[in-house]
């Protein structure tokens, strides 16, 4: 047990920090979410050109072969940002269960684009009436599919689209021009898409074909665990900036003859944060490690983080805004830029009663009629 | 950053709680019950721990320990919390009363003091908090005046626990320089408790009786060898004192250990087919991992010879309230028949939720109350102004 930061991790980290505050300060988080894609070409060279996309694929493939751990670490120093990109995204919903499941000869088409940045991947499940109960999620024909999926990130500049069915995940490649998208008007953040599949052609992700009904939805939830645990240490980089801002703004800020940040009611708040914060980060860790190390055992890691974070960050949305008093409502001030992704996040990732579901069962609570 | 224990602390842990299971008595409550027998167990307990050389675990050899790393430390701390902590008032020095005197401590106090407590002999208990400084600790009136054999110590110390039990020893913070500012001119004395002029009087508490003291130290001769560390330095030494202490008791794995109740209560009682029963102790699953993650973290700092300060007041933020918590979710899941208890045969859980939930009321306030912990992360931690 130890759960300071290996060399390497800390290298990546200040490296990732480094870049974050030299390429991607403020200013220019403001122009990429004008430009109306988020995705900076420029800037997405310069992560390629790090390793960043390859981060966690095998160095067969040319990634370099590290786990979701160091995903976290550095999706946390982009969070801090926030830089807008669909780094995380293409590795944990596209790059990673390709690694993870895909066939040998699919890993070799895939993986060396996905990982050098010349390919964007991303995952489609989300269907019109569909909560939760990702096994109703239907296939309709194979090899081909139809239908009609929701909420999709990035979708319109992907070149692999896996998509989420009954039977588990599939393979659609964007030389097929096989999907259509439409932007939704959706508050926060990231560019989502609803999109419709049309006689798609498509193949089984893995060497054996489609998944019977059981394994099918156990495989997209891997990947939506893995994505989320990604995305919360994302979150927690973001409310760590929250957290620098409301610092800065309750010493800086003067009523009553002092800074507010002298009045425990304000400082309270501040500290809520940073306590929610280090949660927060060390279970996003924890989840994430447990991927690497006991990947047959992340139900309960994943669950408590995600149970954990769906309360805390907004808690820690609803300090920021309160310490900040009107001002951090003035988009002319920084933290809206912070606290929209939070909330993005927490509703997107944390929030799902699944969660709390899965961590009910791993702790043992039975369902059984006594 | 790694996540597991390794082989052998899981061993450890295994074989400990075999220990535990084995020599716990079936009366065994904890401490501050109304039962004669708890203090003398916890002597017994203590002495067959030192047998195993399982008491002093961490402490270096030299002074009687096992020389065992953090994270075996912690094993224990867990397993024993968890029992409602069978070693009694004895933690106290295993956690941060011993360090403070390996920390500070001459050669001649070390070889004094640290052997007994490392064989379990030994009670100490700490005279910090006076009727009038509790939070505001550094206005503390109590005088130790210079003296031809040392300090003579006059003043009152209240909720000093196990100075009944009876207590061989005190640790005793007290003023030693009346014209120095407030956090200067106070010196730590090692005070022997049998000393003429020292009375205890007992405050009975909600959680039974006896569970803290009042001591009155009336012209107590202390010799000039048992101060500890320098004169008028003695701030300093509470405050890594403190910090050992926050970080040395495992309270989330008494609150993991509870929840564990909970959850077979709930399947046995067929309340878990209840979504808002599955939410509410999930829920505090979840922050339970989260109190856990957040006591490691403090630990691996230490292990790397780091007082972590902030690290361990963030720590205690969370696990205080969440012992507070459970049982409080406790008391709701078992409703009315959860108010009985241990001793009415109706009592679910043999009324260990309810005893939980009193024993509780004061976790937020010891040690430093949650009000104080969020200062030092405010000032230390986030570096914010001063308060008026």
């Amino acid at each position: 047990m130890d759960l300071t930061r290996t060399d390497e991790q800390a290298i990546l980290a200040d490296t990732a920090a480094a870049f974050v505050s030299r390429e991607c300060p403020l200013a220019r988080v403001r122009t990429i979410e004008a430009s109306g894609d988020w995705h900076d070409p420029t800037l997405w060279t310069a992560m390629a050109d790090l390793g960043w996309c390859g981060l966690a694929l095998p160095t067969e493939y040319g990634g370099a072969g590290q786990g979701l751990l160091d995903v976290a670490v550095l999706a946390e120093q982009l969070g801090r940002g926030p830089v807008p990109s669909p780094l995380l995204e293409s590795t944990t919903l596209a790059a990673l269960p390709i690694a993870w499941m895909g066939s040998p000869a699919q890993r070799r088409r895939f993986l060396p684009a996905l990982a050098s940045g010349r390919a964007i991947g991303t995952c489609a499940v989300f269907e019109p009436g569909m909560s939760d109960a990702w096994s109703d999620v239907a296939r309709r024909g194979a090899p081909r599919l139809d239908g009609h999926k929701l909420l999709v990130p990035w979708a319109n500049i992907a070149d692999v689209l896996l998509v989420a069915t009954a039977t588990g995940l599939w393979v659609v490649d964007r030389d097929n021009r096989s999907w259509a998208c439409e932007r939704h008007d959706a508050f926060a953040g990231t560019p989502l898409f609803a999109v419709t599949l049309d006689d798609a052609q498509a193949e089984p992700l893995g060497p054996f074909g489609p998944a019977d009904d059981v394994a099918g939805p156990e495989t997209t939830r891997r990947v939506l665990d893995a994505t989320a645990v990604v995305q919360l240490a994302y979150a927690v980089g973001a409310a760590e900036a929250c957290l620098d801002l409301a610092v800065r703004h309750a010493s800086e800020r003067e009523q009553f003859g002092r800074p507010i940040g002298a009045f425990q009611a304000v400082a309270h708040r501040c500290v809520d944060m940073r306590t929610d914060i280090d949660a927060c980060r060390y279970l996003a860790y924890r989840a994430a490690w447990a991927f690497d190390c006991e990947p047959h055992d992340t139900t309960l890691a994943v669950a408590a983080a995600l149970t954990y974070a769906a309360d805390a960050l907004r808690r820690i949305f609803v300090h920021a805004h309160q310490v900040h008093g009107a001002s951090g409502f003035s988009t002319e001030q920084d933290l809206h830029l912070f606290t929209r992704r939070l909330t993005e996040l927490e509703i997107r990732f944390a929030t799902s009663p699944r969660h709390q579901e899965q961590l009910a069962r791993a702790m043992g609570m039975t369902t059984d009629t006594a | 950053m790694d996540f597991h224990f390794d082989a052998a602390d899981e061993r450890f842990r295994d074989e400990l709680r075999a220990f535990v299971d084995a020599t716990l008595p079936g009366w065994w409550r904890g401490m501050f019950v109304d039962d004669p027998r708890a203090i003398p167990f916890t002597r017994e307990f203590c002495r067959e721990l030192a047998a195993r050389d399982w008491l002093a675990l961490a402490w270096p050899p030299e002074h009687g320990g096992a020389g065992a790393s953090a994270w075996t430390q912690t094993v224990l701390r867990e397993e024993m919390w968890a029992a409602e902590e069978p070693r009694g008032p004895q933690y106290m020095n295993l956690n941060y009363i011993g360090p403070l005197l390996m920390r500070y401590g001459s050669d001649e106090q070390r070889s004094r003091f640290l052997p007994p407590m490392a064989r379990g002999e030994v009670i100490w208990c700490q005279g910090f908090s006076e009727p009038d400084a509790g939070s505001d600790l550094a206005s503390l009136r109590t005088r130790a005046r210079p003296h031809d054999r040392g300090f003579v110590v006059d003043g009152t110390k209240i909720w000093t626990s196990y100075a009944d039990s009876p207590a061989d020893w005190c640790l005793l913070l007290a003023r030693s320089d009346p014209g120095a500012t407030r956090h200067e001119g106070i010196s730590v004395l090692l005070v022997d408790m049998t000393t003429t002029g020292i009375t205890v009087r007992p405050i009975d508490t909600m959680a039974g009786p006896h569970e803290f003291n009042e001591v009155t130290f009336d012209g107590v001769v202390v010799p000039g060898d048992c101060l500890l560390g320098q004169p008028g330095r003695g701030w300093e030494l509470v405050s890594a004192g403190l910090t050992f202490e926050r970080v040395g008791i495992a309270r989330y794995a008494r609150a993991a250990r509870v929840l564990e109740h909970l959850v077979a209560y709930a399947n046995e009682s067929g309340r878990s087919r209840e979504p808002i029963v599955r939410a509410r102790l999930a829920g505090l699953r979840a922050r339970c991992e989260a109190a856990r993650l957040l006591a490691y973290r403090a630990v691996s700092l230490q292990a790397r010879g780091i007082v972590p300060t902030v690290e361990a007041s963030t720590a205690r933020i969370h696990a205080t309230q969440l012992e507070q918590e459970v049982s409080h979710a406790g008391l709701e899941l078992l409703g009315p028949l959860g108010l009985l208890r241990s001793a009415d045969p109706a009592a679910p859980l043999a009324g260990e939720v309810q005893r939980h939930f009193v024993r509780n009321i004061p976790t937020t306030v010891a040690a430093g109350t949650l009000e104080i912990q969020k200062n030092i992360v405010a000032r230390r931690g986030l570096g914010l102004p001063r308060e008026p």
